[in-house]
């Protein structure tokens, strides 16, 4: 039985006014055309998605960053976590963490439990309270500095706290890391 | 370990030079030793597993990935819970698929087999030396003077910990991360590792076929197997993966363009792009060199998204810890793509990856899958350059950090994916060769006039965004298209055997598997397009503070607050803050669900860990999601969410994995009753 009866048979005799310089040229114009059109999708998307990931100094320090979209971390300070869960109003201070660091864990305790070490406000509005939205977890937050220096998060991202004491050891003492 | 990448470093020179030398003894030799280096690597796993269950916290793995509190099922799962251990499992893995892959395939492709031994070994040594040398999950914990240190073998004036010590390490064990602790996150990371290591197969044998200068459909037909099971763990692992997120996050959303997430989506785009152009060359002898293309630079994209991933190059939420594997991971990416490029150029300037032929008509199936892979690769340049690309490449030459939100990915990828869902429907019913205009437009009135009486129907019955409908509109078509070529298929079978339609049904998926396979991952896609398109426009929410006997609405919903259960412990010591609450429609009662906060109790305070678990009353129609966020003596406040149509997304991932599953069953070449016939004239 044949299985040609379901199957499309593989036809080679292409329409006889297509000579092969037309059907190159057609497809060399048909992929230039998708080309141009994927770029324009990226550049158009670059201008819709692109912020800049800049450090808490640099939001703070710098005024052309007020009411400009940006993307920020920061090393999360515990006891300054405010959550009314009626709202969904999420409030906190995140320390400077330098960006490039070797040790990410290392610095965001350091930064974390530093009193001096430059803190922003932070306010999320009408979202849950992560879990990992602990001391010392790593915020990465899309938002805008308000003119108060109270930082609009609009999309609020944080790392998972285990990675960060991945190196750790044991101490000998009661239940110390 | 080190006897392992002994075995794989020894079949990687022996098998070069057993088949430059011509001598077949050094070749078994070394596929003897590839082989051998699977149950080395199973019984290392098998050393960390039973350090994990019998909660040997002298070991630093184990110290860091489970507590006492840890219940079995974690500890096991603990395996690939982190770097070190994730990484063992990779190796294992791999030699897994190296190990079935040299004896299945053995005897079929003599030719290729040297290489394929060489190039899944050089990845395998590579990959157990990376977790031997930097990443070692058997590293102990010794006492020197009287500090802990963490160390592969004893240090100098090192001690082994006394029994003691070690329970005083069980106290400040860490335990599993309570986020991992969620049915597809423990089968989510096992999935994508089969997807990604798998595809090591498809790439030796490429590289095999180019290094040994075998250049016919030997390497092809080898691999259609074994790519399309890497393919499917991919497509599983990231299903799960979506599942997990949306289930645990909290967010009511699956995917979240994370450049991790968007690393383990980079290699199933390629791959998928080349489980369809190599159609082409199987039946047209077309474009030899980029199938090659696409299987290294799916493995490339592997490799690339492993390094991203683990090395700490990009900051996502869920990357693994900055760690020293980062530089030779880039090198190891950097070299494979680069060599295998270079075999590439090698072999076609030598005019040996010259097509068959070049006639193909605009609108032939040859031509439509060609778009297709255009979609596929620009999908792919559009994510890798919004995830890596652009950040990487502000940080270089400008000095700062540029990097693109959802909105890039949304803006970028809606056109695309449409694009594809249209070539999806018309390219099945073009066919090889040529295609008229008229004789496509024939082919498609039927499925297109289904599309639009459902579209109809949808808009009669309250659909009335367009976007939605249009959005409808270009999935469903994909989805009529393949179910109309199906039951043609299963028609045009029952007149010419005069079967039952039912059993021409059959027949068909026997006959040719990979075609009709292939229609019920399609339908799989389209069945993930309706929950895409249903959960993103349509979602809705609320949020309220209620009291117990309360009630909130949302749409024709109501979610009554039935009281609270605090304190309940579960099994495994969790303590738990429960919702008692029923749902209702149109003032009938449908469902209790019990969204709650499970209190992961630890030693210390900021050790103790909390997580929300949703509760929802799942249907094909909706999910009615409920978030308890916060509670007082008195009262609870919900966040719930009605996200329309979700469930398909997962249902339909259900439907691809069947299709695959179709599409990789062994061809059943004769028809039985021929095959019983010819069986039974045998000689005994």
């Amino acid at each position: 039985m044949a299985q040609a009866a379901w199957e499309k048979p593989v036809s080679v005799s292409a329409p006889a006014h297509q000579t092969k310089r037309g059907r190159r040229w057609q497809f060399i114009i048909g992929g230039l055309l998708i080309l141009g059109a994927v770029i324009a999708l990226i550049v158009q998307g670059m201008n819709a998605g692109g912020r800049f990931f800049i450090t808490v100094e640099e939001t703070l320090s710098n005024p052309a960053y007020v009411g400009q979209s940006v993307r920020v971390s920061g090393a999360v300070v515990g006891e300054t976590i405010r959550y009314d869960a009626e709202n969904l109003i999420i409030e906190f201070e995140v320390a400077h963490v330098p960006q490039n660091v070797a040790e990410a864990g290392a610095a965001l305790h350091a930064a974390a439990n530093d009193p001096n070490a430059l803190r922003m406000r932070v306010r999320v509005e009408n979202q849950v309270k992560p879990e990992l939205l602990q001391h010392e977890a790593q915020a990465i937050m899309t938002g805008t500095l308000n003119e108060n220096g109270v930082f609009m998060v609009s999309d609020l991202n944080l790392k998972c706290p285990s990675r960060f004491i991945e190196g750790a050891v044991p101490s000998l003492g009661q239940g110390g890391a | 370990m080190l006897l392992a990448l002994a075995a794989s470093g020894y079949a990687v020179v022996v098998s070069v030079v057993g088949a430059r030398a011509g001598r077949a003894a050094l070749v078994v030799s070394a596929r003897n030793a590839a082989i051998l280096a699977f149950p080395l690597l199973t019984l290392a796993s098998l050393m960390l597993l039973i350090g994990l269950m019998t909660q040997r916290y002298d070991i630093a793995y184990v110290w860091q990935t489970t507590n006492p509190s840890t219940p079995d099922f974690y500890r096991f799962t603990a395996l690939w819970g982190s770097q070190q251990g994730s990484l063992l499992f990779w190796c294992w893995i791999m030699s897994g698929f190296a190990a079935a892959a040299l004896v299945l395939n053995w005897k079929a492709y003599r030719r290729l087999m040297p290489y394929v031994i060489a190039y899944t070994m050089a990845t395998l040594a590579f990959f157990v030396g990376l977790t031997f040398f930097l990443e070692n999950p058997f590293e102990r914990h010794w006492i020197v003077g009287t500090e802990v240190v963490k160390a592969a073998i004893q240090p100098v004036g090192g001690r082994v910990p006394t029994p003691t010590e070690i329970g005083v390490f069980s106290e400040s064990a860490r335990g599993l991360n309570p986020l991992l602790r969620h049915f597809g996150m423990i089968i989510h990371p096992p999935m994508l590792y089969l997807g990604f290591t798998g595809m090591v197969i498809p790439f030796a044998f490429a590289m095999a076929a180019l290094a040994s200068g075998d250049l016919s459909t030997n390497w092809i037909k080898a691999t259609r197997g074994w790519k399309l099971i890497a393919w499917l763990f991919l497509s599983l692992g990231l299903i799960l993966g979506g599942r997990w997120a949306y289930d645990v996050l909290g967010w009511g959303g699956y995917w979240g363009w994370d450049p991790v997430e968007n690393a383990a989506f980079l290699p199933w785009l390629i791959g998928t792009a080349f489980i369809h152009s190599v159609m082409i060359q199987e039946k047209r002898g077309m474009l030899k060199v980029w199938n090659m293309f696409l299987v290294i630079f799916t493995f490339s994209a592997v490799i690339f998204g492993t390094f991203a991933t683990r090395s700490g190059l990009v900051e996502s939420v869920h990357s693994f810890a900055q760690s020293s594997i980062g530089a030779p991971m880039f090198f190891f990416w950097a070299a494979v793509t680069l060599v295998s490029v270079a075999l590439i150029l090698y072999r076609w300037h030598r005019g040996e990856l010259k097509d068959e032929t070049h006639k193909t008509g605009l609108l032939s199936r040859e031509t439509l899958f060609v778009l297709n892979n255009v979609i596929f690769i620009a999908l792919t340049v559009a994510i890798f350059w919004g995830s890596f690309g652009a950040p990487i490449t502000s940080e270089l030459f400008m000095g700062t950090n540029i990097t693109l939100g959802a909105e890039y990915f949304n803006a970028v990828t809606a056109p695309l994916f449409i694009a594809m869902y249209i070539l999806m429907g018309v390219a099945p019913l073009s066919a090889w060769g040529a295609m008229s205009v008229g004789r496509l437009g024939r082919a498609l009135l039927v499925p297109l006039g289904l599309t639009l009486l459902t579209l109809a129907a949808l808009f009669i019955t309250g659909t009335t965004s367009l976007a939605a409908l249009f959005g409808y509109g270009v999935v469903l078509l994909a989805g009529y298209v393949a179910v109309y070529e199906t039951v043609r298929g299963a028609l045009a079978r029952q007149r010419t055997a005069g079967e039952p339609f039912l059993r021409a049904l059959l027949a068909i998926f026997g006959r040719n598997r990979r075609r009709y396979g292939g229609f019920v991952v399609h339908l799989g896609i389209t069945v993930i397009g309706i929950g895409v398109i249903g959960s993103t426009l349509f979602q809705v929410e609320t949020q309220q503070t209620l009291r117990p006997g309360e009630s909130l609405t949302i749409g024709d919903y109501a979610l009554r607050f039935d009281g609270m259960v605090n304190g309940a412990i579960a099994e495994d010591g969790r303590v738990m803050v429960i919702a008692n609450t029923t749902v209702l429609r149109s003032g009938n009662e449908i469902a209790t669900i019990r969204p709650r906060h499970d209190i992961f109790p630890a030693r210390r305070q900021e050790d103790m860990n909390t997580m929300m678990i949703a509760g929802a009353h799942s249907t094909l129609e909706n999910d009615f999601y409920v978030l308890l966020v916060g509670w007082t003596p008195d009262t609870a406040t919900f966040k719930v969410y009605i996200n329309p149509l979700v469930n398909l997304v997962w249902w339909g991932g259900l439907v691809l994995i069947l299709g695959t599953l179709i599409s990789v069953a062994p061809q059943q070449t004769l028809p039985s009753r021929v095959r019983a016939r010819v069986m039974a004239e045998a000689p005994a």
